[in-house]
């Protein structure tokens, strides 16, 4: 009981200082990191072999993160520089002149595509100062993507965090097992996708809100949780991209619907900065279109879809690449990590930052050349680009290791065992809080089922539940989790000049992920115990 | 106003700190390769000096300068 407390110490720690006293990650993440480093020297047997191995594997990690933050904030000043926000945000105005559906579409929808082609935090990065230019106030420019692109953790970014749960879980593809296990994750995480679509509707203006938009995450939420359901049984790789293409598609129509064409906003909603439209409508360029406005972004989605999905284009990008070799390390109490000859291959050209930095790059040149970008301008973006990165940097770099120390310490399996160990069969109720402890402590979906997954299916095994539903509740867990994870949040308190508001917005977004974790586990148990 | 040099303000010592992390992952590779403790020791310090920089400028030094103002 002692080691598990002390497990949990540096979690509980980091959520005490950002949610209670309002910390930013950038002061809170080393804090838990000392705790961490302590506890796993002291109480774990670790020694400085190990720490040093956990902290650089972690440092590697953080950087290949850290150039996805450059990248999208590169991309967020070159449109910045070029006044191409103002354009969007008036442009997008007379396209969805309902407000509540021009927040749907820039904050969830776009988002959802993002997430799944893309990932990393990309949407969120990117996201928030487009919310922003469409005149969302910056504290909710970040918390509307962070629910936006969380549905497609599981299934996005091509199926790469599914993939990781089928491999940790030993499933095989085209099994039943494999099929049911899909299917499961795919039935939680619609429902997630429904309760994000209807929160942004609330936050908007609250039971205005919600009957406004009703109509339209109902139909938006059938095509992006139902369809990712019927194609996670066909193909999972495309299960989450193919159903956010067409609700990107679909919320344009819907924005010529009866219902939706009219002009539309609630003045006092919480969430709009209504000084901000008028303030900045003169600096609008005259003669940039919406179309032009949205070149880098069209760039992006273009190189991501072509060099992710034509497969000789992938193979052969993804030739070059390079990582480095560790050693295996052992604690004193004996949990091992395996020696690794190339850890976390960074595949540059095919990795979401080289898309970023190039469609920026291209971005910039075509704005130049219509003289958007005035001399100098090219300049400013970049500088400012890495400015705005270094902070966020030394508290990505934080969890990163913490994490890393944590799983490497065996840290990380005490805390799972514990809680399965206590409750018995009442821990399938907190299978999916597994699951998006996972993807808070690391930043990922895709780690946490790593993680995790073998471990869930060892205790379904040991308790005699049903293992398929489990898995899929540690994954929708595990999606769940990308709304309130650190390393998440603040690429978009980095990128919405907000940083060190992380602790107001994890406030904020637990409120809501809390009790639909808990939810999703009390139906499983439902289902699978009763 | 006589205008702050970029190192002297907080995202100036944050990019040192940042800097000071890549030595240390350099420092670790480095230490890990030779199987040398030392090193590794040394490097874990600078890490830690590092992530420590803001949680202790931002509690500690200029809450205290602003008690004594």
């Amino acid at each position: 009981m002692f080691m598990w407390i002390m497990a949990f110490l540096p979690i509980v720690v980091l959520l005490v200082l950002m949610m209670k006293f309002k910390w930013g990650a950038t002061e809170a993440a080393p804090v838990g990191l000392m705790i961490t480093i302590f506890t796993g020297m002291t109480l774990f047997k670790a020694d400085v072999q190990l720490i040093a191995s956990e902290s650089a594997k972690g440092i590697w990690n953080a950087m290949i993160i850290l150039l996805i933050v450059w990248t999208a904030i590169l991309m967020y000043q070159v449109g910045d520089e070029a006044k191409a926000f103002q354009v969007i945000r008036n442009g997008m105005r007379k396209l969805l002149p309902n407000e509540l559906l021009l927040v749907l579409a820039m904050g969830w929808v776009f988002e959802s595509f993002l997430q799944g082609i893309t990932g990393f935090g990309v949407p969120v990065a990117v996201g928030a100062p487009l919310l922003i230019g469409i005149g969302v106030k910056p504290i909710w420019a970040v918390i509307i993507p962070l629910f936006g692109q969380s549905w497609g953790n599981t299934f996005g970014t091509l199926g790469a965090a599914w993939d990781s749960l089928a491999m940790s879980a030993n499933l095989v593809s085209g099994t039943e097992e494999y099929l049911t296990t899909a299917i499961w994750t795919a039935a939680f995480i619609w429902f997630w996708n429904a309760v994000s679509g209807f929160a942004v509707c609330w936050f908007y203006a609250k039971g205005k809100g919600l009957k406004k938009g009703f109509a339209a995450v109902m139909i938006l939420s059938l095509i992006q949780g139902g369809g990712e359901l019927v194609l996670s049984s066909i193909n999972t790789t495309i299960a989450c991209f193919v159903p956010s293409c067409i609700s990107l598609v679909v919320i344009l129509l819907l924005g010529k619907m009866k219902m939706y064409k009219e002009k539309w906003s609630i003045e006092e909603s919480p969430i709009m900065e209504r000084g901000f439209f008028e303030e900045s409508h003169a600096q609008e360029p005259d003669d940039m279109t919406l179309l032009q406005a949205f070149v880098p972004y069209i760039l992006l989605s273009l190189l991501t879809l072509v060099v992710l999905t034509v497969k000789p284009i992938n193979e052969f990008l993804s030739r070059i690449s390079f990582g480095f070799a560790f050693l295996e390390t052992r604690t004193g109490l004996g949990h091992v990590n395996p020696a690794s000859e190339c850890f976390s291959p960074l595949t540059l050209f095919t990795h979401a930052s080289m898309f970023l930095f190039v469609s920026a790059v291209i971005g910039l040149l075509y704005y130049k050349k219509h003289g958007w970008i005035k001399s100098g301008g090219a300049k400013r973006a970049f500088i400012k680009s890495v400015t705005m990165t270094m902070p966020s940097g030394i508290a990505v770099i934080g969890l990163v290791i913490m994490s890393k120390i944590m799983d490497g310490t065996g840290q990380t399996v005490v805390l799972a065992n514990g809680i399965a160990n206590v409750l018995g069969k009442f821990y399938v109720i907190l299978a999916p809080f597994v699951g998006l402890l996972g993807t808070f402590m690391t930043g990922s979906n895709m780690s946490s089922n790593i993680l995790f997954g073998g471990f869930q299916v060892t205790t379904a095994q040991l308790l005699d539940v049903n293992v398929s539903a489990v898995l899929g509740a540690q994954s929708a867990g595990g999606a769940i989790g990308s709304a309130v994870s650190p390393s998440k949040i603040i690429l978009g308190t980095t990128t919405a000049n907000i940083l060190g508001s992380e602790g107001e917005v994890l406030r904020k977004i637990i409120a809501i992920t809390a009790p639909v974790t808990i939810a999703i586990g009390a139906v499983l148990f439902v289902l699978v115990c009763i | 106003m006589k205008e702050k040099s970029f190192f002297k303000t907080k995202e100036g010592g944050l990019t040192i700190a940042f800097l000071a992390i890549v030595a240390a992952f350099a420092m670790i590779m480095t230490g890990l390769y030779f199987s040398n403790d030392i090193l590794l020791a040394a490097a874990m310090l600078l890490v830690t000096a590092a992530m420590l920089y803001s949680p202790v400028k931002v509690y500690i030094f200029d809450r205290r300068r602003k008690n004594k103002e």
